[in-house]
């Protein structure tokens, strides 16, 4: 068993991950809450990312935009990673060997280097072209790649159900 | 042009809906299960996994060669057992279920539990809300 198989199973027999696995609302309720998040939290991301595609809002300056949205991007993302590391505790073991959650985290954090990157690029020279229709290739490549990523995310997420498998 | 990618976006948002809508089900009945196969089992139980998202109730059954095979019959989870009546605690290891479902796609010794007769007599529809399998959206299920 590995070390990290080893933290799993410790997580997973906690007793208050034990008591969410089998919770009679608490799961649901915690799952509910982690897709309605996702839609805030990536909702408001794609907009962004839309915007600096030259999709919508194209006569905008980018950091209007951006920046009245960050606090619902913030708080969906606050919401998304309490109650999905309480999911993720309540089967922990079974996640531990889940292909569809493993390249999910490879993808989460593929996103955030992406977010990073661009922060500290492109997004910091935003006033040079921030009221462009069309902004830099560097900061569209970080949008097209910041879409996919997320959709990657999502679809994993929701493929983790069909590769869980009891023994 | 912007017209067409906002149908484009439309069509892309649909099409994950669709993807997530059965928001009830873990997975749906025929990812997992085949329902021409359906079939039986009496069996004691050797093990109880009363989780969500889905239950599993171990039972060992003598096969036709006389031999003890144990299987997993997955059932919904808590919430969705204990609406129809059947609470944790009401069945033991050592107890006799017996489970009316369909087995599983990968010839595993796993079974869909759509229908256990708990040792006390009760009859209870085993299956996941909103799975699409066989006797979902019958609303006395529900």
């Amino acid at each position: 068993m590995t070390a990290l198989l080893q933290v799993c199973a410790w997580i997973h027999d906690l007793p208050w991950a034990t008591a969410i696995r089998e919770s009679e609302i608490t799961f649901p309720a915690l799952e509910t809450v982690h897709v309605l998040s996702l839609g805030l939290m990536v909702g408001t991301i794609a907009i962004v990312d839309l915007r600096l595609l030259g999709v919508v809002l194209r006569h905008e300056p980018v950091a209007r935009i951006a920046a009245p949205l960050l606090p619902a991007t913030w708080i969906g993302f606050g919401l998304m990673l309490s109650t999905g590391g309480l999911l993720f505790a309540a089967e922990a073991t079974d996640m531990y060997a889940n292909p569809a959650f493993r390249l999910k985290l490879l993808l989460l954090g593929l996103a955030g280097l992406n977010m990073l990157v661009f922060h500290f690029t492109s997004y910091s020279r935003r006033v040079r072209w921030g009221s462009e229709v069309s902004p830099p290739v560097g900061a569209r490549i970080a949008a097209a790649a910041s879409l996919t990523l997320w959709t990657g995310v999502i679809i994993m997420g929701r493929a983790i159900a069909y590769f869980h498998h009891h023994g | 042009m912007r017209t067409k990618l906002l149908a484009a976006g439309g069509a892309l948002i649909l099409s994950l809906g669709a993807l997530l809508s059965p928001a009830a089900a873990h997975h749906s009945f025929s990812a997992e299960f085949d329902g021409s196969k359906p079939a039986r089992l009496i069996g004691r139980i050797t093990k109880v996994e009363w989780t969500n998202p889905h239950s599993y109730f171990y039972v060992d059954v003598k096969n036709s060669r006389g031999e003890i095979v144990n299987w997993a019959c997955e059932g919904g989870g808590p919430g969705a057992l204990s609406r129809r009546g059947w609470k944790k605690g009401d069945v033991k290891i050592g107890d006799q279920l017996v489970v009316d479902g369909y087995l599983a796609k990968d010839g595993s010794h796993t079974i869909d539990a759509r229908r256990v007769t708990l040792p006390d007599g009760r009859s209870i529809y085993g299956g996941t809300p909103g799975d699409g399998g066989p006797g979902d959206g019958d609303v006395k299920n529900k």
